[in-house]
């Protein structure tokens, strides 16, 4: 079990001259080396708990700790400087290089010169950076690149937490989805606790572990993972603020190894064709995917079955459904819609894993309802 | 009965724009005049630049000096410098903090409206970044607002050291003129050649420290230079 | 040129501005108060005359650009006193004397550039604006905005004349160092005299006046721009 690596006890903020708190008695407790969204609508206080968190915000009252030692028992640069920090416009210091913004904290610290350099590289191929860039200036860069160095900042000093707040926001979507992506990948790699403010529901449930949906005051709706959220949302707040689709979008959560191994209605090449037929007749079907050598190799509509021919000696269609293990079920349900076939090949290392249907998927979101 | 003679002997050939023997002659007086300028501006300026350093401090940290601080460096700068230099005489004789407080008093106004807009124009995200990675507030301020508002506090500099150099002539009057008391020599002695020697070295001067300044300032500035290419 | 201020040593700094004793007379303070602002006010119409047609002209015909820059440095880089100073032989060769025509012309040095640079921005914006509401609207609604326009852009060139005026008053004591007279005058004496109560007394005549010219042509602003305009003035961010 993981441990709490950020714990907010009853934390409430209020802000002068307001009639209510911005954040209303929140608890929350979120595990190491995951990653956690908080989303919620405009106004709901995410922001004010993550700045709260490293104290750009004192909390009105509550305790925060990081594992488990009260973020006010530090003295507040000292705690910032354990915290890594990426916000939506960036704040790159405009009149230093890509490699001594990075260099900020660890030159702060006092690291000597060569590990400050190799940590640079280090982290600039870490974030997805040519090495080219390394002595640009930030106005040289695209918003995409930029971002990617503020992370690179952010975590110069190996910090065991991260705070993001809507970073990818300010940047368009195909940018968007590759930073995600990006992000994925480096927490793979680094494990660090990472709370992430956002607005989208669609990045909060692509990226998160967990999701927290605040409702006004940061009064927490739901704080579960993604598919949760979607499959078993508790209140009509929750409901609303997923959207409608949210079977469309668990499907997007899940991938197509979660299915058991469908053979469908495939059979070998040296399959006898009044065999090839009974199986079709058996699933009451029309098509009959062909294997040989264990390789998929087409489709056969049942009328161009001749009986007495080896299978295969006719013209085979080629399968335009075709989906790899690690496919979502919503690329696979979308080719299956769109293909003749009624089903997906699964073709995994080039060799034919099984069969997709329309039936499989609807069963597999199904069953794991009460 | 006049102060200074009636134009008597305006001869040509005597009186030209430059006798140059005279120059020549004369050299000692004239550097030393021309020293005496720099050195009045120097200090005029060194001391504004302290005194909007603080008064700049004061009204980052506290909002609401602003107002007032800008008021009263706006109200400085509108006295007249024959009232500013003739009110403190009495108090300070003719010497050099005479001429000294008012100068620096003039710089005030500019030096405090530039050196504010420079740090006004730190963009927000670049604060916040600071202060999110840990840096305390003297190195958020040397490491990232200082540099970022110096373009704005040397164009300040700049064009107080000009308007001093101007106003230092001025101070002639209470004899701490630099170039300035050249002319009034030539006044009184109705002899061209200090005069045209005094204006035009104070215009050179003038031009020669504001070209100085925006060179070191593009050297230690290096990043606005280059942002203004496409 | 005046007789020095026959004002004894033993008189006090109040009786001096306040006495009607030295107020009066040829050589009293308001003699010489007249003297100054004849002299500024003179200036200032001059110099008004020159730059506004001249600045608002460049600007309506397009031209000029660079004259703004230019007009901006060397402005602040020449040094009234040593221009002023650098006359005054010229003038006496030309048999002109001491006064008034270094001091003028020093002082016009001094006024022209703030009248050209207001005029020069206030056309160049209205116009732009201008043409932009003619083209999106009709020619009667093209007239409505030129009023509206002209109203505005005289606010700002009279704000451009208020600086000059000010500035003309801070810088014109100068002259009594130069041959001249105007309210500089005791202050020159106080300090050949040794007078401290003259001195002072001069000063806080100077810069009294100064202010009192500032405070007026704000005055000015504010009557001379329609309440309507004024309003919309301050409604604009």
């Amino acid at each position: 079990m993981a441990d709490i690596a950020i714990r907010l006890t009853d934390v409430s903020k209020r802000f002068s001259g307001t009639a209510t708190d911005a954040v209303a008695g929140l608890s929350l407790e979120i595990p190491s080396g995951s990653i956690v969204a908080l989303i919620g609508p405009s106004g709901c206080g995410k922001t004010t708990t993550l700045r709260m968190i490293n104290r750009l915000i004192e909390p009105t009252s509550g305790r925060i700790e990081i594992n488990n030692n009260d973020v006010l028992s530090v003295p507040v640069t000292d705690l910032r400087r354990g915290i890594g920090y990426v916000i939506q416009q960036v704040g790159l210091f405009p009149h230093r290089t890509v490699a001594q913004n990075i260099a900020m904290v660890p030159k702060v610290l006092g690291w000597e010169k060569a590990r400050i350099a190799d940590r640079v590289a280090e982290l600039i191929e870490l974030v997805g950076l040519d090495a080219s860039l390394t002595n640009r200036y930030p106005d040289e860069l695209s918003g995409g690149q930029q971002q990617r160095v503020g992370v690179a900042r952010a975590l110069a000093a190996d910090p065991p937490v991260l705070l993001m707040d809507e970073p990818f926001g300010a940047v368009d979507p195909i940018v968007r989805c590759r930073l995600q992506d990006q992000l994925l990948a480096l927490q793979q790699k680094v494990h660090k606790t990472i709370v992430l403010v956002t607005h989208d529901i669609d990045e909060a449930l692509k990226v998160a572990d967990r999701v927290a949906l605040f409702n006004l005051g940061a009064t927490v709706e739901q704080f579960s993972t993604p598919d949760e959220l979607l499959r078993a949302p508790r209140s009509e707040f929750v409901e609303r603020f997923v959207g409608e689709d949210r079977g469309m979008k668990r499907l997007a959560l899940k991938s197509v190894s979660q299915l058991p191994f469908d053979q469908g209605t495939v059979v070998d090449a040296r399959c006898a064709v009044p065999d090839a037929i009974s199986v079709l007749d058996n699933a009451g079907a029309d098509w009959l995917g062909v294997t040989s050598g264990g390789q998929f190799v087409g489709w056969l509509h049942r009328d161009d079955l001749i009986p007495g021919a080896e299978l295969g000696a006719g013209p085979l269609r080629r399968p335009a459904a075709q989906v790899t293990p690690s496919s979502t079920l919503r690329n696979a349900l979308e080719l299956i819609m769109t293909s003749a076939t009624a089903g997906a090949v699964i073709v995994d290392n080039d060799r034919f894993g099984g069969v997709v249907t329309v039936e499989a998927i609807r069963k597999c979101l199904s069953s794991e309802d009460q | 009965m006049t102060v200074f003679g009636e134009a008597a002997l305006l001869g040509e050939a005597t009186n030209p724009i430059i006798r140059w023997e005279w120059v020549i002659d004369e050299w000692d007086q004239i550097q030393a005049a021309l020293i005496e300028h720099i050195e009045l501006t120097f200090l005029a300026v060194l001391v504004g630049l302290i005194v909007s350093a603080v008064l700049v401090a004061f009204a980052l940290r506290f909002r609401s000096a602003t107002a007032p601080i800008n008021g009263l460096t706006a109200f400085l700068y509108t006295i007249p410098s024959v009232a500013l230099f003739g009110l403190l005489v009495p108090l300070f004789g003719l010497s050099r903090p005479t001429a000294v407080l008012p100068l620096s008093a003039y710089t005030l106004l500019i030096l405090v409206t530039n050196t504010t807009a420079g740090f006004d124009a730190v963009p927000e995200p670049v604060r916040e970044a600071a202060d999110g990675l840990g840096l305390t507030a003297t190195q958020r301020l040397f490491k990232a607002e200082l540099p970022l508002a110096l373009p704005y506090i040397i164009t300040g500099l700049r064009i107080a050291v000009v308007s001093t150099v101007g106003l230092v002539t001025v101070a002639a009057i209470i004899g701490q003129g630099g170039l300035g008391s050249l002319i009034l020599t030539g006044l009184r002695r109705t002899f061209w050649t200090p005069m045209t020697i005094g204006a035009a070295l104070s215009v050179f001067l003038a031009l020669a420290l504001d070209g100085l300044i925006l060179l070191l300032g593009k050297l230690i500035t290096p990043w606005s230079a280059r942002r203004r290419t496409p | 040129m005046l007789a020095q201020a026959a004002v004894p040593r033993d008189v006090g700094l109040f009786e001096f501005l306040f006495g009607s004793k030295y107020w009066t007379g040829a050589d009293g303070i308001l003699a010489s108060l007249s003297d100054t602002v004849v002299l500024c006010a003179t200036v200032v119409a001059v110099a008004t005359a020159i730059a506004v047609p001249l600045g608002a002209g460049l600007a309506h015909l397009r031209r000029g650009e660079l004259s703004v820059t230019w007009i901006v440095t060397l402005s602040r880089a020449v040094p009234t006193f040593a221009i002023a100073g650098l006359l005054v032989p010229i003038s006496l060769r030309r048999g002109w004397g001491f006064e008034p025509w270094p001091i003028f012309i020093a002082l016009l040095l001094v006024a022209v550039p703030p009248i050209y640079l207001t005029s020069y921005t206030a056309v160049k914006e209205a116009d732009a604006n201008t043409v932009d509401a003619a083209r999106a609207m009709g020619l009667a609604e093209r007239n409505v905005l030129f009023r509206v326009e002209l109203a505005l852009a005289t606010s700002v060139i009279l704000a451009g004349v208020r600086v000059a005026a000010v500035q003309v008053v801070a810088t014109e004591p100068i002259r009594a160092f130069l041959g001249g007279d105007g309210l500089g005058r005791f202050v020159r004496d106080g300090l050949g005299q040794n007078n401290d109560n003259l001195l002072l007394g001069g000063a806080i005549l100077v810069a009294s006046l100064a202010a009192l010219t500032g405070g007026l042509f704000g005055v000015i602003q504010r009557v001379a721009l329609p309440t309507g305009v004024r309003r919309l003035f301050h409604r604009q961010p």
